[in-house]
């Protein structure tokens, strides 16, 4: 070949390379990511402060959302055990046991899941308020979400004590604890408050909303944090304004509060909506989580009504057994429970019956399907609670004799008109009836992880639960995960015991 | 110019020359009259031309070949046989973007041949380099069919992807890739291991470079290779679990009189009814090579098929080998390589837990004999039978170039690279009901196709010139690489018909149909340049560069410069070496350089926010959108840098019969790319992770290969030993994630993390309770530090801070998965036409946690190990007593294991053909082989094998139950015509 067909072709490769190389690098070497928008783009439109306000209540129907997915709350109480067959959970039967760690997965799922619920809401609270937009909505999501905040954040100073105090979306990596204290005058209590004064109430919203934060919500939720820390004046006046907004009333039967056919029934203040689908379709595992073990398959059984508990209702003839607890061979919905064949129906021991296989039927779901019973929607505040948080506060600040008509209205819808049960309470010792108040608490809101917090913040823990291992001092609180301790090299330390 | 000279005696000597070992012309030889400096090069059939006096001298020098001299007498037909030449010193050994001659080499590179590549059954050739290369660890960490090993080179130097990249004709690529070859088109691997030796790779490099050269065609007659194996596998080792009465008679100790009468029990062994014996393995492949004057071609076909021991786990696959190149002219030289692979394989569910879990007083089936039954833990033999899950995989991998040689010295190569991948896997589960905890309602089909392609455009130029004693070669490049992937993924139930032909979204219900579907694109942009300078063949310099630009990077810290130095001395072509004398040779080698990595996530930087975030409100309860963070990132993350010296000494003894190259490295990391779970509070969320450039570590050892070759009459033997020490030490936690000192790692999943990574200490060491013993008596636990709860009969911890009581902070380093050494050595031994040889590997000093034990969320089978529980006083000070879980579970050192072990590798016995006999039949050569592998496995480790990798370097090795390593039998054929 002569040189200049050489020259030719070098020259020709030589461009190729340099036109290839020229001016390519910024355009080239930029590749955002794809089908996502990135932190700092969103929310920038009004659509956009709708989703991720939504992305909130998302996260309440997550199954970690509910103590880690299974609800230790009512298994450490005395309202509940375990459940499932005696070999499955083992890992769980140390709440049960009171033996629990700082390094089960339970607590761990629970604790970060609260802050990435707590991180949905910050993005909401601080990125909507600069949105272009409707300003009633724009006012209404972001009330919608403080609530939620202060939702997460009691549930995390209640379960954890002093936790990190976090209110942006990327905090600061060397945040130590914070003083519960703090955190309810700085978080929970200005975001119900807020959340009080802009959030419609429930009959306030469209059809197509129910379900979002009220401000009946916020009121008695802010009334159930106040009781948790004694503050009866308020709990009083919260709940008051609950009960005179005629917003809310008892369902007439209580077999009909927790059924499928009536959910956010006049007596839900906050539920947690769920379609009888995987979680993708708008399902809670919730309900499967307690769901019927067995025949019919409605899930795997866990948090079992207590026998002790079963018996004390029975005991009292008390018409709230039955819809709160499924018995074997027990027909629902036309479905007979059969149970599952590796669970005893009855255990004993030293001869006396400790727990019969039994299934949770407050979130019973119909139909034979699993699927379907990720269809219950969560009660989380019903108007029960609220009537008998009134009365215990009315009871706590000496007003006795005024309290009597709010227990009694939940004794009467209760004993659903056999006046050989349940009586009305009629005392005005104070005393007396404050152990009238609480055992009614026992019986109306079992199972619905109350019990637990009431015993410990009446201080009643101890002699309710030592037997069962609680421990003063210690069980008042979940552990701080130990990776949090671990991660943050000790910064974030232990509470008492563990 | 001769004619001068010539004298009139000149006679015309004609001859031929020939290879000692198979008598094949050799073409090239250089025939040189001494003294005048005439000479000839052999022609095709060896054949050369030299007219000379009787008595002048010759030489005979041919490139890897054993110069010779002889005085020429009256005879002049000649014939002259070469022998090898052991020494191999100008052995060419492939390095990044170009060749070089293995004596001025001045990087750390091992070589592995063709004939050593292909003794392991497998699908993936890299296996072959196990035990061969010092300083590599390659862990089978499972015996599924087509799964590919973990690859280590050099101790782990980052803590997320530790492997060393391939890069295959050219072709930069993932060393996953590797398996796309058929072992048979393999010409040589090289593992470059130095910084000088990778650096050239830059960005990539880190953790060292496979180099993988194809066969080529040379010019000639058709050369055709056809050879065939046939295998038998079996498990090597079951898992020794409870009997069914050993399971009982330990639930019994747990809960007194669970069961009452032992001897009703049945006894299942799950892991007999799930496993096969014999399982076959077929390997059969041709090839035809072959080429003209100004065309070369290299024609590869391959079949790989294997049952696999379990169930539903086989595979076939195809591969296809095309090598051409054409001289358009003198100096333009055109080719294609291409490599093709196709397989189909069937994934078995994951039953080999379920099998070790399962209870043994369950039985498979109902008492019909054929109706599963309900087994606590899952039946294993049901989980198979309702298993349809397939996956098919087109893959092809190649380099289209252009070589242009210009001005005598330059050569200007320009070439497209890509590697493109389709897969396509469908999973349908039929409706069955074996029990409530095992079934399916409505029958479902998942169906997910993804495409994969890498462009990369690459530009070098290189210059190369001898003048006298000084050699230069010059090498400036530039390259520019695309890499995208794409998945979409189907989801549809209630399929109308079960049968296999409605497996396909269209078959299922409308309003159960779900998509997704995602996409990834990640781009980098390079430029290199090398200089090679050697003086007299004494003196050699090495100096490369590479700056690389990545996308994965946030704009200001998108770009790194990756340089790197080496010198190297050949003493022994020194006038004062000793000509003579046991010593032959001595080669000194130092380097230094600094590689990048930046394998992570091309979307790491970015914190996503994502939809599907929906919820449900409103009295109809509809379904109403959300969107949100999904997970987190990190827009300051920055290039990974790892900093490598080495220095090595090559050395020859007995004329090479006995070489060593020993070499010693430190390796210091710097910002490495690793996933980890921040701080709970930030709100990413349970078990997510975010990339940080978190830590720096340091890894240093020696490595070590020696190997002694020699021959009496018709008997050969060789011995190789290979080896290396590592020694990890992490320098420096990084501040980006809010700690200095510490990186918590090994999630079982179950809460416990087992493993930490800490400055002083090796990544991911396990942590956790030390075990004194068994507490004896309630007495003891009381007069002793214990934790809150413990009893007689629970495992004593050792209270490390001798505060009086045991508590989280009595934890402590337990073990390391980094192994302290890893050796092979291999020998073989040859008589005349039989030959023996054996491939021993092994490693010591490393600790498996053996999570399958440790995590237990329901009451499952036990290992045997468990049978010594604890019954009472003075029972045992080893196990604990009988429990279901809990107290004794806490992660602590009776969890964790030895995980050394030694390893015959394979054991191969061939006989070749006489050369009388395979000509007489029309073949060029035959062998005929027997080969056994794994089999012979010394270990103490309980789990399938100590083969475990980590998923991630701060997890350290856990095993959670894997596909068992197996024990395999071979009889194979290779002929060449």
């Amino acid at each position: 070949m002569n040189t200049t067909r050489l020259y030719k072709i070098g020259s020709a490769a030589l461009i190729c390379v340099m036109m290839s190389s020229v001016g390519c690098s910024d355009d080239f070497l930029t590749q955002p990511p794809r089908a996502s928008l990135t932190v700092g783009s969103f929310p920038s439109t009004e659509q956009d402060a709708v989703l991720a306000t939504n992305a909130i209540y998302n996260i309440t129907r997550t199954w970690q959302i509910a103590t880690g997915g299974f609800p230790l709350l009512d298994m450490m109480a005395d309202d509940a055990v375990k459940g499932s067959n005696p070999t499955d959970g083992i890992a769980i039967s140390v709440y049960d046991k009171f033996e629990h760690t700082a390094s089960e997965g339970s607590t761990e799922r629970w604790y970060k899941t609260l802050y990435e619920a707590v991180r949905r809401t910050n993005l909401v609270i601080n990125e909507v308020p600069s949105i272009e937009m409707d300003a009633a909505l724009q006012d209404r999501l972001i009330g919608e979400a403080r609530y939620l905040r202060a939702y997460f954040y009691a549930d995390l100073v209640r379960g954890f004590g002093a936790v990190p105090m976090v209110t942006v979306t990327e905090p600061s990596l060397d945040l130590g604890r914070t003083e519960v204290d703090v955190i309810l005058n700085e978080i929970i209590y200005p975001d119900l408050e807020f959340a009080i004064s802009i959030l419609p109430e429930r009959s306030e919203y469209p059809a197509e909303e129910l379900g979002r934060a009220t401000r009946g919500a916020a009121l008695s939720l802010l009334a159930r944090v106040k009781l948790y820390y004694g503050e009866y004046e308020d709990v009083r006046d919260l709940t008051d304004q609950v009960i005179s907004s005629g917003e809310y009333d008892l369902v007439d039967d209580y077999a009909e509060v927790f059924i499928s056919t009536n959910e956010h029934n006049e007596e839900s203040i906050f539920e947690i909506s769920a379609l009888p689908d995987n979680f993708a379709n708008g399902g809670n595992q919730y309900g499967n989580t307690q769901g019927v073990r067995g025949t019919p398959n409605k899930g795997w059984g866990f948090c079992r009504p207590a026998y002790v508990w079963i018996d004390e209702m029975q005991d009292n003839v008390d018409p709230r057994l039955d819809p709160t607890v499924l018995f074997l061979n027990e027909v629902i919905d036309g479905i007979t429970i059969r149970g599952d064949g590796s669970t005893p129906d009855t255990t004993r021991e030293n001869g006396a019956i400790v727990e019969i296989e039994c299934y949770n039927q407050k979130v019973w779901f119909p139909g034979t399907d699993s699927r379907e019973s990720f269809g219950h929607n969560r009660r989380i505040i019903r108007y029960a609670d609220v009537l008998l948080m009134h009365a215990e506060a009315l009871n706590e600040l000496g007003q006795s004799a005024a309290a009597l008509p709010y227990v009694n209205q939940i004794r009467e819808r209760a004993r659903g008109g056999d006046s050989n049960t349940l009586p009305d309470i009629t005392t005005t010792d104070q005393a007396d009836l404050r152990a009238a108040i609480a055992e009614e608490r026992y019986y109306e809101l079992a199972l619905e992880g109350l019990r637990y917090w009431d015993l410990v913040r009446t201080d009643r823990a101890e002699e309710v639960l030592g037997p069962l291992g609680f421990i003063r001092g210690k069980h008042e609180l979940f552990p701080i995960p130990q990776s949090e301790i671990d991660i943050s090299e000790g910064r974030i330390d232990q509470n008492p015991g563990y | 110019m001769s004619a001068t000279i010539l004298s009139a005696q000149s006679r015309t000597y004609t001859g031929m020359v020939t290879d000692a070992d198979n008598g094949e012309p050799l073409i090239g030889v250089n025939v040189t009259l001494v003294g005048p400096e005439t000479g000839d090069f052999t022609g095709i059939d060896g054949g050369f031309t030299i007219t000379a006096n009787p008595g002048d001298s010759i030489a005979i020098t041919y490139i890897g070949y054993k110069n010779k001299g002889m005085r020429l007498t009256d005879d002049t037909d000649l014939k002259i046989v070469l022998e090898l030449d052991s020494r191999q010193i100008d052995e060419v050994v492939v390095i990044g973007y170009g060749t070089i001659k293995k004596s001025d080499l001045t990087g750390s590179v091992s070589s592995v041949k063709s004939a050593d590549i292909t003794k392991v059954p497998t699908t993936n050739p890299i296996n072959a380099l196990q035990g061969k290369v010092a300083g590599l660890q390659i862990l089978n960490t499972s015996g599924e069919p087509g799964s590919n090993p973990v690859v280590r080179l050099r101790g782990v130097t980052t803590l997320n992807n530790n492997s060393p990249i391939a890069v295959i004709d050219g072709v930069i690529t993932d060393i996953g890739a590797i398996a796309l070859l058929n072992a048979n088109d393999i010409e040589s691997m090289e593992v470059l291991k130095d910084a000088s030796a990778s650096a050239i790779y830059g960005s990539r490099g880190a953790s060292g470079v496979v180099v993988v050269t194809t066969k080529r065609g040379i010019a000639g007659a058709p050369r055709i290779n056809l050879s065939v194996e046939r295998s038998v596998e079996s498990i090597a080792n079951t898992i020794d679990v409870m009997t069914g009465r050993e399971f009982a008679t330990y639930i019994n100790a747990v809960n007194p009189g669970t069961y009452n009468n032992l001897d009703v029990l049945p006894d299942t062994d799950w892991q007999s009814l799930i496993f096969q014996d014999n399982a076959a393995i077929t390997n059969a492949n041709a090839s035809v090579s072959g080429g003209s004057d100004r065309a070369r071609y290299y024609f590869g076909l391959g079949y790989f098929g294997q049952e696999g021991i379990l169930p539903k786990s086989g595979i076939d696959r195809l591969t296809a080998k095309l090598n051409t190149s054409f001289d358009i002219s003198n100096s333009i030289t055109v080719g294609l390589d291409m490599a093709a692979l196709y397989t189909d394989k069937e994934n078995a569910p994951g039953v080999i837990q379920t099998a070790l879990r399962a209870w043994p007083i369950d039985k498979p089936f109902q008492e019909d004999g054929v109706t599963y039954a309900e087994v606590n833990g899952g039946n294993p033999v049901a989980a198979i039978e309702f298993s349809n899950s397939f996956s098919k995989r087109l893959s092809s991998l190649g380099n289209l170039y252009v070589d242009v040689e210009f001005l005598k010295n330059f050569r200007f190569r320009s070439s497209l690279q890509f590697d493109l991948g389709y897969s396509r896997n469908r999973n349908f589960s039929p409706e069955f009901f074996v029990s409530p905890l095992q079934q399916n309602e409505v029958n479902s089909l998942s169906y997910n196709t993804g495409h994969a392609s890498t462009l990369i455009y690459e530009n070098t130029l290189t210059y190369n010139i001898q003048k006298g004693d000084h050699s230069v070669s010059a090498l400036v490049g530039y390259t520019a690489q695309d890499s995208r992937n794409e998945f979409i993924n189907g989801f549809t139930e209630g399929l109308i018909r079960e049968d296999p032909l409605f497996w396909y979204l269209n078959a299922g219900q409308d309003d159960l149909d779900r998509v997704s579907n995602s996409f990834g694109r990640s781009t980098l942009v390079s430029y290199l340049g090398r200089v090679n300078y050697s003086y007299a063949g004494k003196y050699l310099f090495t100096a490369s560069m590479r700056r690389d630009g990545s996308s994965k990077f946030g704009v200001n810290n998108r770009f790194g410069n990756f340089p790197s130095f080496a010198v190297g001395w050949n003493m022994y072509n020194e006038p004062f070496f000793p000509q003579s004398g046991i010593l032959n040779r001595v080669k000194l080698r130092a380097s230094w350089g600094i590689i990048g990595n930046e394998r992570i996530p091309g979307d790491a930087q970015y914190a996503l926010i994502s939809s599907g975030t929906s919820a449900v409100f409103g009295e109809g309860e509809t379904i109403q959108p959300g969107a949100t963070f999904n997970g987190g990132g990190n827009p300051n993350l920055r290039w990974e840098e790892t900093t490598q010296s080495n220095i090595g000494i090559d050395l020859g003894f007995f004329e090479d019969r006995l070489t060593a190259e020993l070499d010693y490295y430190i390796k210091q990391t710097d910002d490495i790319l690793v996933p980890l779970e921040p701080i709970g509070y930030t709100g990413i969320g349970a078990f997510r992770s975010i990339f940080f450039n978190a830590a720096s570590v340091e890894n240093k050892g020696f490595e070590w290969n020696i190997n002694y070759r020699n021959r009496a009459g018709d008997f050969t033997y060789e011995i190789g030993i290979v080896g290396s020490t590592v020694s990890n030490t992490v320098t420096n936690i990084g501040q980006d994630i809010g700690a200095d000192s510490l990186l918590i790692g090994g999630d079982l999943g179950n809460g416990q993390r087992v493993a930490r990574t800490a400055v002083g200490l090796p990544i991911g060491y396990f942590y956790g309770f030390e075990v004194e013993g068994v507490f004896q008596t309630d007495a003891e636990v009381e007069s002793s530090p214990s934790l809150f709860g413990q009893r007689a009969g629970d495992l004593r911890y050792r209270d490390i801070n001798g505060d009086g009581d045991i508590t989280s902070a009595d934890r402590t380093i337990i073990g390391s998965s980094i192994p302290d050494l890893i050796y092979g050595f291999n020998v073989a031994i040859g008589y005349k036409i039989v030959n023996l040889s054996l491939d021993f590997q092994g490693q010591r000093g490393s600790e498996i946690y053996n999570g399958k034990q440790a995590i237990r969320f329901a009451t499952l089978n036990f290992e045997d190990k468990f049978n010594d529980y604890w019954t009472g006083e003075g029972s045992t000070n080893e196990d604990p007593r009988a429990s279901l879980g809990g107290i004794n579970y806490q992660p602590s050192s009776y969890f964790v294991e030895d995980g050394s072990f030694f390893r015959l590798r394979t054991a191969t016995i061939s006989i070749s053909a006489p050369d009388g006999f395979a000509n007489r039949i029309g073949m060029e050569s035959a062998n005929l082989y027997v080969r056994g592998t794994n089999l012979f496995t010394s270990t103490n480790f309980t789990g399938y094998s100590p083969e475990i990798g980590a998923a991630s370097a701060i997890d350290g090795a856990i095993d959670r139950g894997v596909y068992p390593i197996t024990r395999i039998l071979t009889l194979g054929l290779t002929t060449t015509f």
